[in-house]
């Protein structure tokens, strides 16, 4: 599909959605390729990877596990729970008050 | 120059900066469109020991607009896939290349080319091969021939190439942004009250530099709409959004949907008549959009700075540009096309859509080569810019021509331009180019060896 989206890709394609749990899954993931991110500090990938990773139980549920490559989480805005989350190709957005300040709180 | 590093923010990006887009219908084969990107620009040849090479993490395409909205109808998409034979050795070969799958080279790239029509996306090319950089005598002993076999055939009548180029496109950079000097005319320029010039021949500041082109040809039927001949041509490089450093093993990773970071259509728009402040937007916006930019075509601040530059040189073109006329000349040319009726048999207007695309009507034959025109429509050569784009144009002189005002009768019939204006050039030809251009596929020459530039 070329990138000149607008003729190819409208605009508003549903982007995959993720849960929160599955979010938390995916900067495990990416925190195990030492590739986790925020926009806060790239330093924070390891350390979100070790406080944020779920039980290994719940795993099997969780979709996230299906992707091969780095999951970036990119907090936006901590204050407003704005999160971009990449995987892929592909990109999703997510309003997490909780969850932007677990992960601000999960690099210190 | 026509595009390189045209804006602040892609020239820092030199592989994913287009520099010049061509569009023509091939000489040698006229049921057939040639299109040409050209990336990666001011290569020095004897850059190693890691040459030059396309990016992997850049999606790298060619545009056509068929029904004039600004927005692509066909896309031809190139990705690259670099791999190394034997990462325990520094050197680039080990020894003379004289086949695409020789042992001694070491770092080669391959790429995958998909056509997107509408929603459909049709990978017509895989695993194709690079052609080497040209090294010297010893490496690349007959580069020549080596570089024709990544010519690939397709299927369908389309062939591809992907590798180095000789840099076809010749202008005087070092004059030119030096204040608009033109060497040619610098006797009169104003300099500032600075010591008086006198004139010089003109210097090409791109001689003796390669480029990375991707060349693509394409039955004219492919791309074109029934009973209408008249195409829109761009190209765009794009990267995923996020770049992480993975410092573990030392390489970049990349993530999330591709964005665009840089888009050519004609020569020197973005260089030129974009104002520094909006440079990087546009790059990153599609033609589509170019509404927006309107202004800076038919207010362009070059032609408000050539009668200062160069007092006394173009009485006319100033008038014109104090009365606040907006020059609907330019917005033909560089952004509908121009529409029949202005030029005697001739058309390449492909709608209303104020859209930044290299037009081509493709029904206009190409011209022998002994008859062409290096200034193209403006020389009376329809097969020439600004109806596509040949690798022998003359684009600077052209575009400096009709900012000067030499196009401007062409809406009203009672202006009269500057004497002037019709004889600005930075004072280069094709013959300033060192590397000979090809008579066929893909036309630009073959690129100058690190062996022997610089010389």
């Amino acid at each position: 599909m070329s990138n000149q989206d607008a003729k190819h890709v409208p605009e508003g394609t549903p982007e995959r959605r993720l849960s929160r749990r599955s979010l938390l899954q995916g900067a495990a993931t990416a925190g195990a390729a030492g590739l986790a991110a925020t926009a806060i500090g790239a330093a924070a990938g390891p350390a979100l990877a070790a406080t944020s990773r779920p039980p290994a139980a719940d795993q099997s549920h969780d979709t996230a596990g299906t992707h091969a490559g780095p999951i970036v989480v990119h907090v936006r805005d901590a204050r407003s729970g704005d999160i971009e989350v990449f995987s892929g190709t592909s990109q999703t957005r997510v309003r997490d008050k909780d969850l932007a300040a677990r992960i601000s709180r999960a690099i210190g | 120059m026509s595009s390189h590093r045209e804006a602040p923010e892609i020239s820092k990006d030199p592989v994913a900066d287009s520099t010049d887009v061509y569009a023509f219908v091939s000489p040698d084969k006229p049921g057939s469109v040639t299109l040409i990107a050209n990336y990666i620009p001011l290569q020095s040849p004897a850059g190693g020991p890691n040459f030059y090479e396309f990016g992997d993490d850049v999606l790298y395409e060619i545009h056509v607009d068929n029904n004039g909205d600004g927005r692509a109808d066909v896309s031809f998409q190139f990705r690259f896939r670099t791999t190394v034979r034997n990462p325990e050795t520094f050197l680039y070969n080990t020894g003379p290349i004289q086949s695409l799958n020789s042992p001694n080279w070491n770092r080669r790239q391959t790429y995958d080319v998909t056509m997107v029509s509408g929603f459909t996306g049709r990978a017509i090319g895989t695993g194709l091969a690079c052609p080497p950089c040209n090294i010297g005598p010893l490496s690349t002993p007959d580069y020549g021939a080596l570089a024709a076999q990544a010519v690939h055939q397709l299927g369908g009548g389309i062939t591809v190439f992907a590798g180095q180029r000789a840099e076809g496109f010749y202008v005087d950079l070092g004059a030119i942004f030096d204040l608009g000097d033109l060497r040619p005319f610098e006797q009169l320029h104003a300099t500032f009250g600075l010591p008086a010039l006198k004139a010089a021949p003109g210097v090409n500041a791109t001689n003796n530099v390669n480029v990375h082109s991707i060349a693509i040809q394409v039955p004219v039927s492919a791309l074109t709409r029934s009973g209408h001949p008249s195409i829109g041509v761009w190209t765009t490089a794009s990267r995923q959004r996020v770049r992480l450093w993975d410092a573990d093993n030392g390489e970049n990773v990349d993530s999330g949907p591709f964005r665009q970071v840089s888009r050519l259509g004609n020569p020197l728009v973005n260089e030129v008549l974009i104002p520094l402040g909006h440079k990087d937007q546009w790059n990153s916006l599609p033609p589509s959009d170019d509404k927006r930019f309107e202004r800076y075509v038919t207010h362009p601040g070059l032609a408000a700075l050539l009668p200062s530059l160069y007092p006394g040189v173009f009485p006319n073109l100033a008038a014109l540009v104090a009365a606040g006329k907006p020059r609907a000349d330019l917005e033909a040319i560089l952004l509908t096309g121009i529409p029949a009726g202005i030029i005697p048999g001739f058309t390449n207007f492909t709608g209303p859509v104020l859209a930044d695309m290299l037009r081509l009507n493709t029904s206009v034959p190409p011209t022998p080569s002994a008859k062409q025109s290096i200034f193209g429509l403006l020389g009376g050569d329809a097969a020439g810019f600004p109806n596509g784009r040949r690798v022998t144009d003359d684009v600077v002189a052209i575009e400096l021509r009709a900012l000067a005002g030499v196009t401007y009768p062409l809406i009203d019939k009672t202006f009269k331009p500057d004497a002037a204006a019709g004889q600005l050039t930075d004072g280069l030809t094709p013959a300033s180019v060192h590397a000979p251009y090809l008579g066929h596929f893909p036309y630009l020459g073959v690129p100058y060896s690190g062996y022997n530039e610089p010389s």
